[in-house]
Parts: C-alpha cells; sequence; structure tokens
C-alpha cells in the first residue's frame, strides 16, 4: 500500500470519526446540562436516567463524568481532524485516546448494570459512539496493516 | 494524488475545531435555556386572583382531583402547621433526599409564613426507594418530632442535604450533630429512632401517598387538588391559594 492511499483511507476514516465524535459530543453536553439542572426535575419513582444521573458514581472529584465526557469527545473531534488533514502523529493519538475511551465505557456500563441497577440510555448512546470510535480505529490500523 | 506526509491547509482544520467548540458552546446554551424557561412561561401570564369571589372551586389547569378512598396517613400533629379548622388544606408529599425537594421547602415556608392560620399545611412523608437515606432522614425527622422540634429539624434536613446525602458521606454522624444543633436530648432521640413509632408514621404517610397516586416527589396538592410541580412557586401557589381562600369565604357569604 502506497503512502498516498494510506493518506485517503485516514482522511475517510478520520472524517467518518469526526462525524461520530460530534453525536457523542452533543450527547455529552446534554447529559452535562441535566447534570446541573437536574434539581428542577421533580424526583420519580420510576427509575431511569434520574437515578444514573443523580448517583454517587456520576461525579469524578467534583467534575460530572459527563462533563469530563465531552471534554473527551471534543478531544477525539479535535484529533480526528487533525488526521483527516493528514496528521499522521494526530490519529496514533486518536487510537490511544479512543482505547482508554473504550476502557472507561465499559466500566461505566458495569456500573449501570450490577451497581447501579438502572440504564439511561442518554448514557448507552454515548456507549454506543465511543464504540464505534474505537472500532473505527482498530479497522483503520487492520486495513493499513495489509 | 502522490506522498501528501503535510496536510494540504494547516489553518482548516483549527478553523473546523474552533467552529466547533463555538458550536458546543451554543448547543448547551440551547440545553440549559429549554430546560429553564419551561416553567416560568406557564405561570408568567397568570394574573393574581385577588377578587375571585366565585363560589365554585377555583382548579387551575392540570391539577387533579385527590382520590377518596386513600388511607388517611400518619395520624395529624406534629406535621401540622396552620388552623387545623382552616378552609384550605396544603399537604406535601416530600422526599429528604430529592433535591427539587430541597428546593420546594423554602417555597412551602415562605407561604406556611405568609398565610399563617388561614392554611392548614400537613407534611407528608415519601421517601423514594432509590434515595439510600431519605427514609433514616424522615425517621430523624419523625424522631425529632417525638420532642416538639419537627420543624427545625426538617430544616437542619433539608438546608445540608448535598452534606448528608453526599457519597461516602458518614449519616449517622452527621445527623447526630443537627440534632445537637437543635437542641434535642441525644439518648431519647436515638431511642426513638431507633424505635417503631417514627416509622410506622412514615409507612402510614407512605400508603397514603400511595393510595393517592403520588408518584414523584414533591407533590403538593391544595384542598385535595394536585398542583403541577411547576406552580411550586411563591406567586403561583399564592394564586392558587387566595383563589381557595376567596372561593371559601365566598360560600359562608352565600350561606349566610
Amino acid at each position: 500500500m502506497t503512502a498516498g492511499s494510506d493518506n485517503d483511507q485516514m482522511t475517510k476514516m478520520g472524517t467518518a470519526a469526526s462525524f461520530v465524535a460530534l453525536i457523542g459530543l452533543a450527547d455529552a453536553v446534554y447529559l452535562t446540562v441535566s447534570h446541573y439542572t437536574s434539581a428542577r426535575v421533580p424526583c420519580s419513582i420510576i427509575e431511569g436516567c434520574e437515578k444514573v444521573l443523580t448517583s454517587p458514581y456520576a461525579e469524578f472529584a467534583g467534575i460530572p463524568l459527563a462533563a469530563l465526557g465531552a471534554a473527551a469527545y471534543f478531544a477525539a473531534f479535535s484529533l480526528a481532524i487533525l488526521a483527516a488533514f493528514g496528521n499522521r502523529t494526530m490519529w496514533k493519538l486518536f487510537g490511544i485516546h479512543t482505547t482508554l475511551m473504550f476502557l472507561f465505557t465499559g466500566w461505566l456500563i458495569y456500573l449501570q448494570a450490577v451497581v447501579i441497577g438502572a440504564f439511561c440510555q442518554f448514557c448507552l448512546i454515548s456507549a454506543a459512539t465511543t464504540a464505534i470510535l474505537f472500532l473505527l480505529f482498530i479497522v483503520s490500523r487492520l486495513i493499513a496493516r495489509k | 494524488m502522490q506522498n501528501q506526509p503535510e496536510p494540504k491547509n494547516s489553518s482548516t482544520p483549527i478553523i473546523i475545531i474552533l467552529v466547533a467548540l463555538v458550536a458546543v458552546g451554543a448547543l448547551a446554551w440551547y440545553f440549559y435555556s429549554s430546560s429553564r424557561t419551561e416553567p416560568v412561561a406557564k405561570t408568567a401570564a397568570t394574573p393574581a386572583a385577588n377578587g375571585n369571589r366565585t363560589t365554585t372551586t377555583p382548579a387551575p389547569a392540570g391539577t387533579s382531583a385527590q382520590p377518596v378512598n386513600a388511607p388517611s396517613g400518619a395520624p395529624l400533629g406534629v406535621n401540622m402547621t396552620g388552623s387545623p379548622t382552616a378552609t384550605v388544606t396544603l399537604e406535601e408529599f416530600a422526599d429528604y433526599q430529592c433535591g427539587a425537594c430541597a428546593i420546594a421547602h423554602p417555597v412551602m415556608r415562605d407561604i406556611k409564613g405568609i398565610y399563617g392560620d388561614r392554611i392548614k399545611f400537613v407534611f407528608r412523608n415519601f421517601p423514594l426507594p432509590m434515595h439510600n437515606n431519605a427514609y433514616n432522614a424522615a425517621v430523624a425527622v419523625e424522631a425529632a418530632g417525638f420532642q416538639g422540634k419537627y420543624w427545625a429539624m426538617q430544616d437542619q434536613i433539608f438546608t445540608n442535604q448535598a452534606a448528608w446525602a453526599a457519597p461516602g458521606a458518614d449519616f449517622a454522624r452527621l445527623i447526630a450533630e443537627y440534632a445537637a444543633k437543635i437542641g434535642l436530648d441525644p439518648a431519647k432521640f436515638q431511642n426513638d429512632m431507633d424505635g417503631r413509632p417514627a416509622k410506622d408514621r412514615i409507612d402510614a404517610d407512605l400508603a397514603r401517598g400511595k393510595g393517592l397516586g403520588v408518584s414523584s416527589t414533591p407533590t403538593l396538592y391544595v384542598n385535595g387538588q394536585m398542583v403541577p410541580y411547576q406552580e411550586l412557586r411563591v406567586d403561583s401557589l399564592r394564586r392558587i391559594i387566595d383563589g381557595e381562600l376567596a372561593a371559601a369565604s365566598g360560600a359562608t357569604n352565600t350561606a349566610k
């Protein structure tokens, strides 16, 4: 495989990844805002997002996980854009970044399933976008290796 | 396209990233303002119903009547303020660990201050199962009630909610602190916390709430009509209560 088509491949993957990261970013921004405004919402018997987003696990060192997620998605988006414009190092950083995000998402899914016992649909959307970002990077590595 | 190690235009990706950053800010503002304006817009255009002389009960839009066959709840006593014979009854179902209830607390305190003996205010416990210390907090308030400090303890519990409901907080130690602050006998308080009577009152309130179909907290009834959550503000409640008071005095006048 020539360096040119390799770059082409990275441009496509980077562009795709930046779009997926935008979806995750919008979702995380929504979750961050609802984290701070959830006190305006009455507490309901029906469990779901209210339970997950107000659980002790929704914050890390006083920072809502959703805000950390938004920052992570923004970083992923920036790296993917830089990679789409041909920066190879940024694509490698993107790979490391999404791998960490993917591992962290696994931990969050575990918390929701086993510890909190409730799923929040917007948190699951975030899990899906992270998984797609991770897969995009893995696929790009597999294609590059051929 | 041959070897192209350098980007075609190095400023383009930076511009895209900056545009995305601005878009994120706009999106956050949009989510924030849509979560905020909804309740305000609903009550903004409602006039104060001061001269309301109608004899029919003015039921605000969206309220729903209480079913009559619900259990009566804990016997009225410490959990009631105002006059037991007042023509307007407010009954609040709340969970001490619920953020929205803590926000509603000063509203209720203001309303009680404004109307005094012209209303009857009843507090009902409705601890939700997902809040780990909501039930115990309710026990603490009921236990304080046995020493005549029901409302003082409720103030402590609601205003310090962020402290005792925080993950990893030492609940028992904090509750003992609040009890000491309002001057409770610590031994009697602990005994009442452990005993059945306080819990029986909470369970009776819970049974009443469930019977009435309460599904979220805070839930407020004014003369048996459920007040929508968006109306749990001093101005909206004044309008509703004034309407009820006027209706009641109108009914008395016509009966004379």
